[in-house]
């Protein structure tokens, strides 16, 4: 009885399956006091549910044969006709217009130099020269009081 | 028509093969199902599901292994299927319970259907614990033949078949009125 105990502790202590089967084949199958302690094969039968007392032949075939030919139904449908293949042709193009433009609006916002809010403004007109024909001009440039525009006016030298 | 002359002929879509087969098999299906999930409305669709992957599969079957075997393999594959989904289902409405795998005892919403099974001693039992143990007891086959079923080695299927009879047994002894009541 105290070799079962042990024998016990260790089924329990080390949850190995292989050490576990040993264990069983070893000494618990062959063990009238620890056999004892298992359910024997009737009172277990008599938890269960026997085949010979379910009893559904007539009906299990019919249901099984309407879910087959459903099945099989399923399985030999039309494939999707032309237009449809079309409609999906045409969403895919479209998708590829949307993907290219919002590809290149992003490069574009992300290149330096593009955020305009971020330039100040030039603290002065500046011109460095003016050439009128290919020749430099006599220039003048003139700014009303109070005002942003700026007059630029540029004379050819005779 | 015996089981090989069944095979061959399902084997070349011969309905009444078929019919042979469901007829032949159905009660062990289902009584197989429903010791597994406890529950027969969920036994049906397993039933129906096994029958379906079979009529589709059956040339992967190997004729030199039991057909038996093969066929309670896909029960049991079946059945592990719905009660993993049956839990999802129980997680998601957060119902932590056994109830739909078990029917009370005493009520029996099917005329015609078996008693439901105790569900103190199903809880005990895992999934892998119940159908070995069902296999064991109703079937007689042995840790090898059980190790077929659950596809893991004999020494488990012996591991799972010893806890599930000492889990029973605990059971019953602990509750000793449960069984008396039939």
């Amino acid at each position: 009885m105290a070799f079962c105990r042990m024998i016990d502790v260790l089924y329990a202590a080390v949850p190995l399956g292989w050490l576990r089967g040993f264990l069983i084949r070893g000494h618990m199958d062959a063990c009238p006091a620890c056999q004892a302690r298992l359910a024997s094969r009737a009172e277990v039968k008599r938890l269960f549910v026997a085949s010979e007392e379910v009893g559904t032949n007539g009906e299990l075939w019919e249901r099984v044969s309407a879910r087959a030919l459903a099945a099989a139904g399923a399985a030999k449908r039309e494939p999707a006709p032309a237009g449809a293949l079309w409609r999906w042709a045409a969403a895919a193009a479209a998708a590829a217009v949307i993907a290219v433009t919002g590809f290149w609006l992003l490069r574009e916002v992300q290149r330096p130099g593009f955020n305009a809010a971020a330039v100040r403004p030039a603290d002065r007109f500046e011109i460095a020269y003016v050439n009128v024909e290919g020749a430099p001009a006599q220039t003048f440039v003139y700014q009303p009081q109070g005002s942003d525009t700026v007059f630029v006016w540029a004379a050819r030298i005779p | 028509m015996d089981e090989l002359e069944i095979i061959q002929g399902c084997l070349r879509k011969s309905q009444s093969s078929c019919r042979e087969m469901v007829e032949a098999y159905g009660n062990l299906v289902m009584s197989m199902a429903l010791n597994v999930v406890g529950n027969r409305q969920d036994a049906e669709d397993i039933c129906q599901e096994t029958f379906l992957q079979v009529f589709l599969h059956l040339d992967r079957f190997d004729q030199a292994r039991s057909f038996k075997t093969w066929l309670l393999t896909i029960v049991y594959r079946r059945s592990l299927d719905m009660i993993k989904k049956k839990r999802r289902f129980a997680e998601f409405s957060a119902r932590a319970r056994f109830e739909p795998a078990v029917v009370e005892r005493g009520g029996n919403p099917h005329p015609g259907a078996p008693d439901p099974l105790p569900s103190a001693l199903l809880k005990a039992l895992s999934p892998r614990e119940r159908t070995a143990l069902c296999l064991w007891a109703n079937e007689g086959y042995t840790a090898k033949d059980i190790s077929e079923v659950l596809a893991c080695s004999a020494s488990t299927a012996r591991v799972y078949l010893f806890n599930a009879r000492r889990k029973i047994k605990s059971s019953l002894e602990n509750d000793h009125g449960l069984l008396q009541n039939d």
